[in-house]
């Protein structure tokens, strides 16, 4: 039925898809023209739709912060220390299930699969009082810990069918060469699933960078929180300065944008196979 | 030979369970085990006051029966049933409507339909800072209705339109993940069917109805329960658009029961806030994984 279209009805249908483009990339735009306003005019009692004197001076006063540069440096150990985590446990794990069929492979599916539902406000207070006695609560690895708990689980059912569909004699050829378990999984399975592999590499560490609750619950020091736990820290020193927290805003943003304009191939993938987000 | 069977697949075992087994005992440690911890947890009375000297003591159903006889718990769950059963009947219909429009072959479907994904994709405590900044009494939402002649109301600060203001910014997150969803239910359906029902002289109401929406049903199904299960856990959003009000009027229980547990440090209370919130959410994901284990089969 697709290819039935005419020129006409393609065309109209790429107008309607730019304008709904238009409709849902608008707040991004409005996000970012924000943080180059001056202070006039960013909450001036005349809205305007874009800088009428541009200025770059509310990124300078972000950037002049320790508090934010400290901030910015903890969202990427959140990124990273969640994406090793998953890739460490997750990938063995998706190869294990799909390639092996043992006693209790239904049992493990469920559990990852129950897990991947689970809200945060079901485990946060718990983790907090655990982490409390663990003297985990202020230390890096305490947010990563929890939100990698859910990217696991993503990482097993996303590349569980990756694994499954490589040829069994791929596997069987590097045994004959000698290949130990362990030696064949990094050197002939990883390089098929490449892939997955990366998808599960983007993912959880978006997951790290967009993580707010586990973060500003288990660090109460400004100095040990990312900069989405911040965000009513720095909300509260600039008040309405909203070209200051939109710069700030636009901050976060970016390596979701950077990521996505380079893998979304990976992502997109990603999600549909996995379904989920967290 | 049997023997040597044996000890091959003896061997099998092992590996799978070599890298299988530390994935799954993290996670019963990190989820399995909090998770229990919470239901004894609702059962006590532990607070800050007796969290150091361990004097908490189990005061049965009570957290849960003051709950229940809390008029705020109860706007709070009315809350979260509202919100979840809004954003899931906008961002089905929209989303599923932006499947089958993106899912055509025209210049730029796929460029468009990933670039909408980004909404998505972001932190929602930004998503939530945006949300407070468009619906301001001033703000662009109201000067965009200014512009049509209309005087929009004051979002944020008044209760009956507080609550629609998240929804709204929750359904532009959700709408573009309904149409991923929906797109590769939709593709998986062969060309042929409907070039055939058209040979036949049906319409495009008519293949809709009945090629489109039967070959879909577990697609569909599954993008509502999923949809219902990340929506009805909510937290990042309201947290930094409305912080839950104005006069709890945008509370739901992952904030009401954060604020418990983190504002007020009633641990105890925050964790049977949550065991409800689990509960709905436990009757939804049985279903769902009910019809995954039918699909895998």
């Amino acid at each position: 039925m697709d290819g039935m279209m005419s020129r006409r009805k393609k065309i109209l249908c790429a107008a309607i898809a730019v304008l709904i483009a238009i409709l849902f990339l608008f707040p991004i735009y409005w996000l970012v023209q924000l943080s180059f306003k001056p202070d006039m005019e960013a909450f001036g009692r005349v809205l305007t739709y874009y800088p009428h004197t541009f200025t770059v001076s509310p990124w300078q006063e972000n950037l002049d912060d320790p508090v934010f540069i400290t901030s910015l440096r903890n969202s990427f150990i959140n990124g990273f220390l969640t994406m090793g985590i998953t890739l460490l446990l997750g990938v063995p794990a998706a190869y294990g299930m799909g390639r092996y069929k043992v006693r209790g492979s239904v049992l493990f599916l469920l559990t990852f699969l129950v897990s991947q539902m689970l809200p945060a406000s079901l485990t946060l207070t718990p983790l907090y009082l655990i982490f409390n006695s663990a003297k985990l609560l202020g230390t890096h690895i305490s947010s990563p810990i929890a939100i990698a708990a859910s990217s696991i689980p993503f990482a097993v059912i996303t590349l569980r069918p990756f694994f499954r569909s490589v040829p069994v004699t791929l596997d069987e050829a590097a045994r004959l060469d000698g290949c130990g378990p362990v030696r064949a999984f990094f050197y002939v399975m990883i390089p098929a699933v490449k892939t997955g592999i990366i998808t599960i590499i983007v993912i959880s560490f978006l997951n790290g960078w967009n993580d707010l609750v586990y973060s500003m619950t288990f660090n109460v020091g400004a100095d040990m929180r990312p900069l989405t736990a911040n965000i009513y820290k720095f909300q509260s020193a600039y008040g309405t300065k909203w070209n200051c927290i939109m710069a700030y805003g636009t901050i976060l943003v970016l390596p979701v944008v950077i990521l996505f304009i380079f893998m979304q191939k990976y992502i997109v993938g990603g999600l549909t196979a996995g379904a989920v987000k967290e | 030979m049997q023997k040597r069977k044996i000890s091959v697949s003896a061997q099998k075992r092992k590996e799978a369970y070599f890298f299988i087994l530390p994935a799954f005992f993290y996670i019963l440690l990190v989820m399995g085990y909090p998770m229990v911890y919470n239901a004894v947890l609702s059962l006590k009375n532990m607070d800050v006051k007796n969290l150091k000297s361990g004097a908490s003591v189990f005061i049965g159903l009570q957290n849960y029966t003051e709950l229940f006889g809390n008029e705020t718990f109860r706007l709070v769950l009315k809350n979260t049933f509202v919100f979840t059963i809004a954003c899931l009947v906008f961002q089905f219909t929209i989303g599923f409507a932006f499947a089958l429009f993106f899912k055509q072959h025209f210049p730029l479907s796929g460029l468009i339909r990933g670039m909408i994904l980004i909404s998505y994709m972001m932190p929602m405590a930004v998503t939530g800072l945006l949300g407070k900044n468009m619906f301001m009494n001033d703000g662009l939402i109201n000067d965009l209705l200014k512009r049509i002649g209309m005087t929009g109301p004051e979002w944020l600060t008044n209760t009956t339109y507080s609550l629609p203001a998240v929804i709204i910014m929750n359904c532009w997150v959700g709408i573009p993940f309904n149409m991923l969803l929906l797109i590769s239910g939709l593709t998986s359906i062969h060309d042929d069917v409907y070039e055939s029902a058209m040979i036949d002289g049906a319409g495009w109401g008519k293949r809709f109805v009945f090629i489109t929406l039967p070959l879909m049903k577990s697609s569909i199904l599954a993008v509502l329960m999923l949809g219902f299960i990340y929506t009805f856990r909510a937290f990042d959003l309201m947290y930094i658009m409305t912080k839950g009000g104005p006069l709890n009027s945008t509370d739901v229980l992952g904030t009401y029961s954060y604020m418990f547990s983190f504002t007020q440090f009633k641990f105890s209370r925050g964790a049977a806030v949550a065991m409800v919130l689990f509960a709905c959410l436990f009757v939804v994901g049985m279903f769902y994984l009910h019809l995954l284990r039918r699909e895998e089969e």
